[in-house]
């Protein structure tokens, strides 16, 4: 086996592996059952693509995918974080205006 | 021709550990009942797991700039994954209305419920 087989086999391997990872989480996403548990599952799909992405990177030689890969990081990180926001400002309880706060210490 | 298979052995090592970390972080997931521990599970993936496997591409890597990038690549995930565990823990905190099932905490409107 020469060294290049070698790698050729070690990263189709992991892609492969990282693909059915990628496909169980899937399942994971869509079965919930809360919308915490399908951002979660999102996010680690994220993070996978983007270890699948650097080994292609080095897998086809060619660096600018480790550039796409920053982005992806980025973008899923956004989103995450959009999305936790929308639902949280939908949610939560609003603030206390401070005159409510001080009745409310009165009263106890 | 030696050094070249070490480097090898290194990257599949690193590579191969990284993919037992993702393992160990889907199982977790699909164990765990609660969105919190469900969290520490996804945690192993965010930061150990994606270190490995760019630990392994870095051995493997020649050009500097791709080293430079890679390093950069982790240390983006690790801070932003804790960022968004906590705006995912916050979410769970107001949305879930059986949420004392499973932890404990303070009142809401107490001097400590200001998260």
């Amino acid at each position: 086996m020469t060294l290049e087989n070698a790698y050729t086999l070690l990263y189709s391997g992991a892609l492969i592996y990282l693909a059915v990872l990628m496909a169980v989480m899937m399942v994971r996403s869509i079965i919930g059952p809360r919308i915490t548990d399908r951002i979660l599952a999102v996010n680690m799909i994220s993070t996978m693509v983007v270890a699948s992405i650097v080994i292609l990177s080095r897998f086809l030689e060619e660096g600018y995918l480790i550039d796409v890969a920053l982005i992806y990081v980025m973008i899923s990180f956004v989103s995450i974080l959009i999305m936790c926001a929308v639902y949280i400002r939908r949610d939560r309880p609003k603030k206390e205006t401070g005159k409510k706060k001080k009745e409310r210490r009165k009263k106890k | 021709m030696t050094i070249a298979w070490i480097r090898f052995a290194l990257t599949a090592v690193a590579i191969v550990l990284g993919l037992i970390s993702f393992t160990g972080a889907v199982v977790g997931n699909w164990r765990f009942g609660f969105i919190m521990n469900r969290m520490h599970a996804a945690g192993i993936g965010d930061t150990m797991a994606l270190f490995l496997v760019t630990a392994g591409i870095i051995i493997s890597s020649v050009s500097g700039m791709d080293i430079l990038k890679l390093i950069m690549l982790v240390a983006f995930l690790w801070t932003t994954s804790p960022v968004s565990s906590h705006f995912l823990s916050q979410l769970e905190y107001y949305t879930n209305p059986r949420l004392d099932d499973e932890v404990e905490r303070r009142d809401r409107n107490g001097s400590d419920g200001n998260i």
